[in-house]
């Protein structure tokens, strides 16, 4: 297979299901904020959910934006490595330098209904090859050696190829 | 009738063993690794010396011992008799690391697969997550956009209370740079680690005693169909809003907004505040700010704010 240059998307989903403390304080925490910022978009107080909002009032849109600045302390505790991804070793291996914060629904009345993501982008890697449901991956370097340290990892859901490049 | 699974792993034969046990009034799946000699599985029983077993409880590995070869034995027959033994073989290798129970890093929650076999989080736990403010709580907003130097203090006062000075209530800025963009998401929607400028020219204060706020920012741009202006939000301690509003410049010469000429893009087609869909209705100037200052040393801003807390 030729070798090409891909970068990963994790989206990870965070909801009143999860139950690890990072977790917990995203959620939390953009929920509060979605409660501020939404009030600027429902000043009749007109709607409860993010869903009547982004249907009436087109600004809405922005609140993905400002609600992601309730969360931006929670990503640097992180240190650049995305969470729960791991490789067929048991370990999380990719690095991310790159995000995108999503509000999925919310409802002002319910943290129960607030449903968030966030969009992992993994730094390039190198596709080597596929073994069975396993990709074998290693960081992109400048450097040509002759051994490379590789990383193989399975497919799995909420993972994808976000962006993919072919090299000689 | 256990199906074995043998390969090779740095020089060393495994041979990774399961099969459904009924103990202690539960399902548990019996794995035990049996690090074998480099002959033949056969020959296994024979000559292998130590017997590693990890007792499962879905996917908690619940206890870990090392069992003399004839006592495991004997147990696979025990369960052979007893209860009708399930055979599961993985379709994959994946041995699972029996010296630690299943630690997992900051995030722990693993991505889950559809049922099949997969790995589980091997790591050491921690670092351990802390509650952390929002990005906006900070004094200085500015993020590195250029511009002249402005010090901007809000007073809020009580409009319940004589507009006595209202301490505790959140109060949120925000407004253009000086070329007349907001702070938003880009094309794609990426962020970038570089936390730094993402959301500038955009910040929260609570008041003090005084009803004070105080901000380090810079003069604000202006935009085609708008005066300058400073969006403020002022919310209760619990977050509910009590006032959303704008604050206006004093124009005309020798005052700040003259002195700053629009920045690089002049004043024309500047919309002034008599024509502005949001100020031409003040009358009074209520929501004129006071700005003193020059080029060289920044401006002051002030402003008296009333709301109903």
């Amino acid at each position: 297979m030729p070798k090409k240059v891909i970068v990963l998307c994790y989206r990870k989903i965070i909801d009143s299901t999860n139950n690890n403390p990072w977790d917990r304080y995203v959620h939390e925490d953009s929920f509060s904020e979605f409660k501020m910022q939404a009030q600027y978009y429902n000043q009749e107080q007109r709607f409860t959910t993010f869903a009547e909002m982004l249907l009436n009032a087109p600004e809405a849109e922005k609140l993905h934006f400002l609600v992601s600045a309730a969360i931006t302390g929670y990503l640097r505790q992180l240190n650049g490595i995305i969470p729960d991804v791991l490789d067929n070793l048991g370990r999380r291996f990719l690095t991310f330098e790159n995000f995108k914060f999503e509000l999925i629904n919310s409802d002002i009345n319910s943290l129960e209904k607030h449903k968030i993501a966030i969009n992992f982008f993994s730094k390039p890697l190198i596709w080597h090859d596929t073994i069975n449901d396993q990709l074998l991956v290693s960081q992109l370097k400048g450097s040509n050696e002759e051994e490379i340290f590789t990383n193989l990892f399975q497919i799995q859901p909420f993972v994808s190829i976000h962006a993919i490049k072919n090299i000689d | 009738m256990l199906l074995p699974l043998r390969y090779k792993l740095k020089n060393r034969n495994y041979c990774l063993m399961s099969m459904i046990c009924w103990q202690n009034q539960h399902f548990t799946l019996l794995q035990c690794l049996l690090t074998v000699s480099k002959q033949a599985f056969v020959d296994t029983f024979v000559t292998s010396k130590i017997f590693l077993c990890t007792f499962k409880t879905g996917n908690q590995i619940t206890k870990h011992i090392t069992m003399e070869r004839k006592n495991f034995i004997r147990s696979l027959m025990i369960g052979a008799i007893s209860t009708p033994v399930i055979i599961e073989a993985c379709k994959k290798s994946s041995i699972t690391d029996g010296t630690s129970s299943s630690g997992s890093g900051t995030a722990g929650t693993t991505a889950s697969t559809n049922g099949t076999c997969t790995v589980a989080p091997t790591e050491t736990e921690g670092p351990f997550p802390t509650k952390v403010p929002a990005s906006y709580v900070r004094s200085d907003i500015t993020d590195g956009r250029s511009g002249y130097k402005m010090n901007v203090k809000i007073t809020i006062g009580n409009l319940n209370n004589s507009c006595a000075a209202l301490a505790g209530a959140l109060v949120d800025i925000w407004h253009c740079d000086a070329e007349g963009n907001y702070s938003e998401y880009g094309g794609s929607g990426m962020q970038s680690t570089n936390y730094q400028s993402v959301h500038f020219l955009r910040g929260r204060q609570t008041t003090d005693a005084n009803g004070l706020v105080t901000f380090t920012s810079i003069f604000p741009g202006w935009y085609s169909g708008r005066a300058t202006h400073i969006h403020v939000h002022v919310y209760n301690a619990a977050g509910t809003s009590l006032n959303v509003t704008q604050i206006a410049f004093p124009e005309g010469s020798g005052t700040s907004l003259a002195l700053v000429n629009g920045y690089s893009k002049g004043m024309t087609g500047y919309t002034y505040n008599n024509a502005d869909n949001v100020f031409s209705d003040d009358k009074t100037g209520v929501e004129i700010a006071t700005v003193t200052g020059t080029l060289a040393a920044g401006f002051d801003l002030t402003f008296k704010l009333n709301v109903k807390a």
